[in-house]
């Protein structure tokens, strides 16, 4: 019984070890993926610096009302893991200014205006100038609901920005999402290395109770011998007489 | 404000920090206190990290591994802060310390 605790035991800890050594691994992987986007974002920027100058892009450009465009939340996984994951939050803004504008549109004049006297033939131009007249009332809601122009944060370094000032933009936001899954990484692998510790205690624990019950045993057997050669030297002594 | 979910912090060098700010994450909160610090060469590490680091709003901290270092002795609070929240590290392009 105690021998196959401790086979089980060590299995067990032999699967944990794997799972600890793929997930560092992994982090590792992601770490140096994460630096050489970092390193990619700061050449791009160092490129931007050069071409709008050295105060254009620096501390002093940050604006004064700054939001959050990303949030992170966390979600508990069916194994009991903790998951981060990003949330962009910019389409709340826009479908809230896009509700905003909707009434100013319909409040426009719709049925008034310049009337047709004489009404065309309907031809197969119509539905096109229909269709047309359709999506130019569309159109400008799609326009309007683009990221208010206050929260890209690209716009505080000027209108008119280089290439590289959004490359740059860019590679930090895949460090932005990189980050969370680290985080989770990280977590993950913390609570592998406590399992890892409670597993080694317990095999212990069981191989100690092995060794004992293993010295009990060993100890009667030790009695049972010593009885018997006890028991033998006296027999050839009867055989004797 | 923050919204549904919580904030990324950023401790780090201007690059880093302007970086992060490009990626959306910054905020300036009622009391005008920014979610993210510019570590220059006169700031203090015993006091500098705590506007950042006592935010209740946060989740992920990111700040470079010499700072961490740096913070680990020299901030008061540090052990608190450490087991509350999730530091992830980051390169430090300029090693002030």
């Amino acid at each position: 019984m105690g021998v196959s605790e401790v086979e089980e035991s060590s299995l067990q800890l032999d699967e944990k070890l794997m799972r600890f050594m793929d997930q560092l691994e992994l982090l590792e992987e992601k770490r140096a993926t994460l630096n050489s986007l970092i390193e990619q974002g700061w050449f791009s920027m160092s490129k931007a610096r050069y071409s709008m100058g050295n105060k254009q892009v620096s501390v002093l450009q940050y604006a004064s009302e700054m939001k959050p465009l990303v949030c992170v939340n966390a979600r508990m996984q069916d194994n009991g893991e903790v998951q981060f994951c990003t949330e962009q939050q910019t389409e709340k803004s826009s479908k809230e200014s896009a509700k905003d504008l909707r009434p100013a549109e319909d409040i426009g004049p719709q049925e008034e205006g310049v009337r047709r006297r004489n009404k065309p033939k309907k031809t197969e131009k119509d539905p096109s100038e229909d269709a047309s007249s359709k999506k130019a009332p569309e159109v400008s809601p799609v326009r309007k609901s683009e990221h208010n122009p206050q929260q890209d944060p690209l716009k505080w370094f000027g209108i008119l920005v280089p290439q590289s000032l959004k490359q740059a933009q860019s590679s930090f936001k895949q460090v932005i999402e990189l980050s969370a899954e680290i985080a989770t990484l990280q977590i993950a692998v913390l609570n592998t290395r406590q399992e890892l510790k409670d597993g080694l205690k317990s095999k212990h624990a069981a191989e100690e109770r092995l060794s004992s019950s293993a010295g009990q045993d060993g100890r009667l057997n030790n009695s049972i011998a010593s009885k018997q050669v006890e028991n033998g030297e006296e027999l050839p002594s009867t055989e004797s007489r | 404000m923050a919204g549904r979910g919580k904030l990324i912090a950023v401790i780090g060098d201007e690059d880093t920090c302007t970086g992060f700010l490009l990626g959306g994450i910054g905020e300036l909160n009622k009391n005008r206190k920014p979610n993210f610090l510019v570590v220059e060469k006169d700031t203090n590490g015993e006091t500098g990290p705590d506007s950042v680091l006592k935010m209740s709003n946060l989740k992920i901290k990111l700040s470079s591994n010499s700072l961490t270092e740096y913070i680990k002795y020299t901030y008061k609070d540090w052990a608190r802060i450490r087991l509350k929240n999730v530091l992830d590290q980051i390169p430090f392009r300029n090693h002030l310390l």
